[in-house]
């Protein structure tokens, strides 16, 4: 769909500039705030450590962008997976379980990727093979995905350890934590994916304009569909991250669910062209991480980042004019 | 309010007599569950059982689901209708623990969940936000002021002597909750199926291109439908807090996914796919005696999550296959 840049409401050439420079200006000023006010802040060893916990919600938060410019940014008719954070917490539970019942690795690391894949390609069939909007397709698998994952747990914590958990958790290289290392990898591995493959320059001609890119021959559905597994992927390996961070599976993953939506959709605000993109998520998981730490080391109650996350997202969505298409 | 959950619809093949026969299946599936369930849970059949249901698990979810109805009729959604109810439960409770009667407390419940709706209205007509982000900012927002207000999430417990009784009050020996539902059911139902506010509503959530050119006021009635959508979701903050005696913030929450699949379940019933006020209903007792069923013949509560979501998926492939199949 294109989108218009601005909205009507404020001078063209200044809104573009505050809307292009405006989400990095405000992210600097916030890290220039806490840098002033938090003197642990601006460490190397802080500022990697918000990257190490960002790691869970950064990867699903890339998987869902994923699924964002396959589908279209259109909330509901567009591209959406909200079967993620379910997807989490499944993925986490067979690996835990596997783990704990003595399967080696390659068992129990396949059988979580496995897992992720399977929730990619149920979405999938559902949104490509019989049309379901994904709002209401994804909303469907993961109440599905959510009790599979508690049929499995019977909704209490299972512990686990094994050496890549540890070395995810604990182990670092060059100074940098291994989970901020997953962070970055698989940022890295997407950006290229999406920004210099013809796979991610068709899949975003498809999510913009799906019916230029159907003349030109393109298989939309088969680019959906590969949208969707990725997303799944990317719920599994987030899995990891948190059996690593919180030393097994855990309960009430899904409510991660609605921070991810909200880092996908500010993502686009650090985008050049206001479209959803990997980097542009990556810096929102960034932001998000920085806020939360921010906020213990200056001992603001936590409460307040999910009302500074609600904000945000309203004024990007309320600036950027994003959903003004026929306004 | 562009974004429409309704599907396309291109020409059908079947026509009438075939779009009738489609309209059956969700009926018949209905009747098959209650009878599958009176022939094989102990118990299920009982007026004890029945009338539980209908008071513990029924009224809530119907009235959050009544008004979660006008958002999706026309063509949004409200993901913040646990917001609404939390608030208005959350102000009964305070206002009732400050010694304020009912007269107050009531009023003050039902203003405060609005509220949520009025932002929403902001939000929506006014910016112009589609009702997806706006009201899932609605939703984190809500939930900042509620750990505030709460200390990070602690219930908050109805005084000793202020628990008014209010939800097992009766009149005419109709419980107070059940004849709430109807109330609202009737007021809801009929404006959305008889009035110029419903007709319009339906042309903004169906076709919003219409709805536009025709010149309807598009921002008045968005903002109306999620007023109205948080006015439901606030009476059940009412009767929550009334029944549990005690407010448990986001506790709201969990309505949310299910109020959203009765809505879908009951659009199904209708003839042209429309969702309507008695279909979803329909749709909240057949979760709920579904769950039920599934209890009494054995299955534990992460057993009937499954069940729900896998039903919930196949009434959502039915409804908009046969809306492919069957759509004239």
């Amino acid at each position: 769909m294109p989108m218009p840049l601005l909205s009507d409401a404020f001078h063209p050439r200044f809104a573009q500039w505050l809307l292009r420079r405006g989400a990095l200006l405000a992210f600097a000023a916030i890290l220039l705030a806490f840098a002033l006010s938090a003197p642990n802040f601006l460490t190397p060893s802080n500022l990697v450590n918000v990257l190490a916990q960002s790691a869970i919600l950064g990867s699903l938060a890339f998987g869902l962008t994923t699924v964002i410019i396959g589908g279209g940014s259109n909330v509901v008719s567009g591209g959406l997976d909200l079967s993620l954070a379910a997807n989490l917490g499944l993925s986490a539970a067979v690996y835990a379980s596997l783990n704990n019942a003595g399967f080696g690795d390659v068992v129990s690391i396949a059988a979580t990727l496995g897992t992720g894949l399977a929730i990619g390609t149920l979405n999938a069939l559902v949104v490509v093979g019989f049309r379901l909007p994904p709002l209401l397709a994804t909303l469907a698998t993961m109440n599905l995905v959510a009790g599979l994952e508690l049929v499995l747990t019977e909704n209490t914590v299972l512990p686990s350890t094994s050496p890549l958990l540890e070395g995810l958790a604990f182990g670092s290289w060059l100074g940098v934590p291994a989970l901020a290392w997953v962070l970055l990898a698989v940022g890295g591995v997407l950006i290229v994916l999406m920004q210099y493959t013809p796979f991610g320059l068709r899949l975003y001609a498809i999510g913009e304009y799906p019916e230029a890119a159907n003349a030109a021959g393109l298989s939309v559905r088969g680019y959906v569909f590969a949208s969707y597994l990725i997303s799944g992927l990317c719920g599994s390996l987030a899995a990891f991250c948190s059996a690593a961070w919180f030393s097994g599976s855990t309960t009430g993953s899904g409510e991660m669910l609605l921070s991810v939506v909200a880092i996908a959709f500010l993502g686009v605000i650090f985008s050049q062209r206001l479209q959803p993109s990997i980097g542009g998520t990556l810096l929102a998981t960034m932001l998000v991480g920085v806020l939360i730490n921010g906020f213990q080391l200056l001992n603001i109650s936590s409460f307040w980042v999910d009302g500074v996350q609600g904000v945000l997202i309203l004024l990007v969505v309320a600036l950027s004019g994003l959903r003004n298409k026929e306004a | 309010m562009s974004d429409s959950l309704s599907a396309p619809q291109p020409a059908g093949l079947t026509g009438l007599s075939g779009r009738a026969l489609l309209r059956l299946v969700m009926p018949t599936l209905f009747a098959a569950v209650l009878l599958f369930f009176a022939l094989k849970a102990p118990g299920f059949l009982t007026v004890g059982n029945l009338s539980s249901l209908l008071l513990n698990n029924f009224v809530l979810l119907a009235i959050v689901a009544i008004g979660m109805t006008y958002a999706i009729a026309a063509g949004g959604i409200d993901l913040s209708v646990g917001t609404a109810l939390d608030f208005s439960a959350l102000t009964f409770v305070l206002l009732l623990n400050a010694g304020f009667g009912l007269y107050v407390a009531i009023p003050g419940g039902l203003l405060a969940g609005s509220l949520a709706g009025l932002f929403n209205a902001g939000l929506i007509a006014g910016l112009r936000i589609s009702p997806f982000l706006a009201t899932l900012g609605t939703l984190f927002i809500g939930s900042n002021v509620q750990k505030l207000l709460s200390d990070g999430g602690q219930p908050i417990y109805l005084e000793a002597q202020v628990r008014s009784g209010l939800a097992s009050e009766r009149l005419l020996g109709v419980p107070l909750p059940l004849l709430l539902v109807a109330l609202l059911a009737l007021v809801y139902g009929v404006v959305l199926a008889r009035g110029r506010l419903g007709r319009e509503i339906i042309v903004l959530g169906s076709q919003p291109l219409v709805a536009r050119y025709s010149g309807l006021a598009q921002r008045r009635i968005a903002a109306l439908v999620f007023i109205a959508s948080a006015f439901a979701s606030a009476l059940a903050g009412i009767l929550l807090p009334a029944t549990v005696n005690a407010y448990a913030p986001m506790s709201g929450n969990a309505f949310l996914m299910n109020a959203i699949g009765a809505v879908f379940i009951g659009a199904t019933l209708s003839l042209h796919n429309r969702v309507n006020v008695p279909g979803t209903l329909l749709g909240v007792l057949f979760l709920n005696v579904t769950a039920n069923g599934l209890l009494l013949i054995g299955w534990n509560f992460f057993w009937q999550q499954v069940a729900t979501g896998v039903l919930i998926l196949s009434v959502l492939l039915f409804s908009f296959a046969s809306r492919r199949l069957g759509a004239g």
